[in-house]
């Protein structure tokens, strides 16, 4: 972001400002609904399954090549691009939840953690084999497309990734609070064994779970795909970055995860407008030590 | 032995809330160096909260507490468990991946005034402490591993090698048939006999008559009686707050 | 037992006389591995005995590994008073950092610890854009020989800390807090105490294999000195081996160092993603180690992974 402020005449200087700031903020609202939605999936199965996933951003990854290969290689529409792709990233996440993770479910959270961090390097390992390491974008036909509010540009596909991860967080939030589905969720969650007397099997709720966490994460990789590029290692960043905005959410609180994603885009925008887009780390990983330290009443319950 | 050397702990005016909700108020009373005190309530009482209000497990929202001359109610926990204050957890906390013997040789290596610091001296008096709590045999199986009564014995065992002078027991004998009750009450009244003050909760009457030299109930958070056990436990607004909540 | 001790001791005398064995690059990965095995028993002393797993120690490495660089290139301080700068440096910032993050429990200190870490480095690399130490050059010493027997002196010394961990009492008091701190609070254990000198002990030893590794290197620069993939290296190694165990770290950070330089020579792509089968193989089939496998499997056989499974799994 060049410093354009500091050059400027000082009348024309607020101006500019304001539009400038409006901009920014717009562009690190939008950004910051698709953290949410990335984060949606990460906070759940953490919530639900104890499980801090550090292979989540491989798993964005792996969701933005499906998309990719899906629209750009097998020619399917967009819009059915999309859900297919939360379909295929569903069963994915399913087998994986049943036949391996739950095999280790119940040791110690430094195993998971582990786990997960072996998955990455094989997933990002993988498609570093399978895709090569170029970045590929995902141009969908209204890709350069932008419409104007009060002077402020805001591009189609920003905006309509924007609406998706509402609509898909509300979705979520709807499920585990209206579904039979959902309650079967929330039960295990609290109590696994009060859970098993009403009939819920955890194994399968358990993949249920991490199928759901997958679907999400893999759908906001194509659209990610479609906001900027994949290749595969830009999931190093996004899980961190996830797990940023999950601990601001709450975990399992869908709508607050997105406000944590909100939050998280903005203050990304306003560093690099002010401090330089170099800092943008700096805050973000600031912001989540930061969170721990000062709130760690709510975090205890969580543990 | 003064009056007042002969008072070991005491508590004052104490209080504790949580976010609204009042769990204990208006706590006043004494413990005399040696005597045994049952604590009876209906559950919900506040019977527990007491408890870890006293071993530090808690904070008071109001009041004082006393150990031996000593004001102890913003004292952390380890360091009321230094001045010998030991309890045991009606949700028993074992070390699980630990071996029994393992669990209760920790216990002995720290407790009152520091503990034992010679690991291998602790480790004996370990198992002293085990065989004492008939947990001999067991004592080098993992904690986890341990059934329900077992458990209650090595919660039991790891408070005693605090060398305490003031033993909190909570609900110990809950989920022991009538036997296991004969032997914890002789084994509770054995301590007693080492000079120990012991503050026990329970809801096995039988066991509370043959044990307790004082009764102190509570209900609702708040103390009704207080007394020889015979008279409270016929008094009739005792009587009513147990009966009560069968309602 | 003392059959053990000696062959023990014949061990290390091997590993010792290997400078004057081994060629130039057999040295090399030996110093290196020397010192990534230091820092898998640092994190061992705070993450498998105490149970807090540490993915920050990368924090302390950098801290050591700067403080003695300033001390002997800006200052022209001797190595050994280098040295003890950046140990200083690191047990210092251990304190202070330690005494607010270790409040947090289980993945949340794991990850406050690697948010820190992932700070450090973003702040460090931002000093490097805007020109500020690019990087500093140490004085030159010739002769790898040293430096290992160096490294090899520090992970010994790092190990009789681990064993004194073992057999003291206040490594039961830490045991005693990663298998319940409430318990081991209400035991007469002060905690806060207990857990920021682990921490401090094992940043001690984090920043020593900083330091020594900036004087080996020669030059240093911001990124590399606070890379944080480096905790995931020790923390993989030490889990791997065994945590709270006293050869655990050793163990598998010579075996996996060992299979890792084997596998280098081939694709490296490949050796990457074997290594993140390995881990993932090693979580689901040995979660406490190789030590522990093998003390199991001599005790139970096959019954030892069936075991294992039937208690971790859902």
């Amino acid at each position: 972001m060049p410093a354009v402020l500091y050059q400027s005449e000082h009348s024309e200087q607020s101006e500019i400002g304001v539009q400038l700031f409006g901009q920014v903020l717009v562009n690190g609202v939008l950004l910051g609904g698709l953290y949410g939605l990335m984060a949606l999936g990460m906070g759940l199965v953490w919530g639900v399954l104890r499980i801090v996933n550090l292979a989540h951003g491989a798993i964005i990854m792996l969701g933005g090549y499906t998309v990719y290969y899906l629209y750009t290689g097998a020619g399917v529409d967009i819009w059915l691009a999309l859900p297919l792709t939360m379909a295929i990233m569903f069963c994915f996440g399913y087998v994986l939840q049943r036949y391996l993770l739950n095999l280790i479910i119940r040791s110690a959270m430094l195993n998971t953690l582990l786990i997960t961090f072996g998955l990455n390097v094989v997933f990002v390992y993988m498609a570093q084999l399978a895709f090569s390491a170029d970045y590929r974008t995902i141009n969908p036909p209204f890709a350069g497309n932008n419409f104007e509010v009060l002077g402020i540009t805001v591009p189609v596909v920003q905006f309509g990734a924007f609406v998706i991860a509402l609509g898909l967080a509300a979705a979520l939030w709807l499920v585990l609070e209206r579904s039979t589905l959902g309650r079967a969720i929330r039960a295990t969650a609290q109590n696994l064994t009060a859970a098993r007397l009403y009939g819920v099997n955890p194994k399968s709720i358990y993949a249920v779970t991490f199928g759901i966490g997958t679907a999400l994460a893999g759908v906001s990789g194509g659209l990610f795909g479609m906001v900027s590029q994949v290749s595969p290692y830009m999931g190093l960043t996004l899980t961190a970055k996830s797990f940023v905005v999950a601990i601001l959410g709450g975990l399992d609180n869908p709508l607050g995860v997105i406000l944590g994603g909100l939050v998280l885009g903005i203050a990304e925008a306003m560093t690099a407008l002010y401090l330089g887009p170099t800092y943008t780390d700096v805050i973000s990983f600031g912001l989540l030590v930061l969170i721990l330290v000062a709130r760690p009443a709510v975090l205890l319950e969580k543990a | 032995m003064s009056a007042e050397e002969q008072t070991i702990f005491a508590a004052r005016d104490l209080s504790k809330r949580f976010r609204g909700l009042t769990a204990l108020s208006g706590i006043n009373f004494q413990l005399k160096r040696g005597e045994v005190l049952g604590l009876i309530g209906p559950n919900g009482a506040g019977k527990t909260t007491l408890i870890s209000l006293i071993s530090g497990t808690l904070a008071p929202s109001d009041g004082e507490l006393h150990f031996e001359g000593q004001r102890i109610d913003h004292m952390p926990a380890y360091q009321r468990a230094q001045l010998g204050i030991g309890r045991t957890f009606q949700v028993m906390k074992p070390f699980p991946g630990l071996s029994a013997l393992e669990n209760v040789t920790v216990a002995a290596l720290f407790g009152t005034a520091g503990g034992e610091h010679n690991r291998k001296k602790a480790r004996e008096q370990a198992r002293e402490w085990l065989e004492f709590t008939g947990l001999g045999h067991r004592a080098d199986q993992s904690a986890e591993a341990l059934g329900g009564p077992d458990r209650k014995r090595l919660e039991l065992a790891k408070a005693l090698a605090l060398k305490p002078k003031l033993l909190l027991l909570d609900e110990v004998m809950a989920g022991l048939n009538a036997v296991e009750v004969q032997e914890v009450v002789g084994l509770i009244l054995k301590i007693r006999d080492t000079g120990v003050t012991i503050l026990v909760i329970e809801h096995v009457i039988k066991a509370i008559r043959a044990l307790a030299d004082r009764l102190l109930v509570l209900h609702h958070g708040q103390q009704i009686a207080e007394g020889n056990p015979h008279e409270v436990l016929s008094q009739p607004n005792v009587i009513e707050a147990y009966l009560g909540r069968r309602r | 037992m003392r059959v053990r001790v000696v062959l023990l001791l014949l061990f290390l005398a091997l590993l010792a006389a290997l400078p004057w064995i081994g060629s130039d690059t057999v040295i090399q990965f030996g110093i290196n591995t020397l010192l990534l095995a230091t820092l898998a028993q640092g994190w061992n002393m705070i993450g498998g005995f105490t149970g807090y797993p540490s993915f920050g120690n990368s924090v302390f490495y950098g801290l050591g590994t700067y403080g003695t660089a300033i001390a002997m290139s800006n200052y022209g301080l001797p190595f050994p008073v280098g040295l003890a700068c950046g140990a200083g440096l690191g047990v210092v910032c251990a304190v202070i950092f330690g005494l607010p993050i270790l409040r947090l429990r289980g993945p949340y200190f794991a990850i406050a610890t690697l948010g820190l870490s992932a700070v450090m480095a973003a702040i460090v690399s931002n000093l490097n854009i805007a020109g500020n130490n690019i990087g500093l050059i140490l004085p030159l010493f010739r002769g790898d020989a040293l430096f290992y027997e160096l490294a090899l002196g520090v992970l010994v010394l790092a190990t009789l800390t681990v064993f004194w961990l073992s057999k003291s009492r206040f490594g039961a008091g830490l045991v005693a807090i990663r298998e319940n701190e409430d318990a081991a609070a209400v035991m007469g254990i002060n905690t806060t105490l207990y857990k920021v000198c682990a921490l401090a002990i094992s940043a001690f030893f984090s920043a020593l294999v900083g330091g020594i590794h900036a004087y080996w290197i020669t030059f240093i620069d911001p990124s590399s000195a606070f890379d944080a993939s480096l905790n995931v290296k020790m923390v993989i190694m030490a889990v791997f081996g065994g945590p709270g165990t006293v050869f655990g770290p050793i163990v598998g950070t010579f075996i996996l160092s060992a299979i890792s330089e084997v596998l280098a020579s081939s694709v490296s792509t490949v050796a990457s993603l074997f290594f993140g089968i390995v881990i993932v193989l090693a979580v689901v089939f040995m979660p406490k180690g190789l030590v522990d496998l093998v003390a199991g499997f001599r005790r139970s056989g096959v019954r030892y992974f069936i075991e294992n499974m039937r208690r971790y799994r859902i």
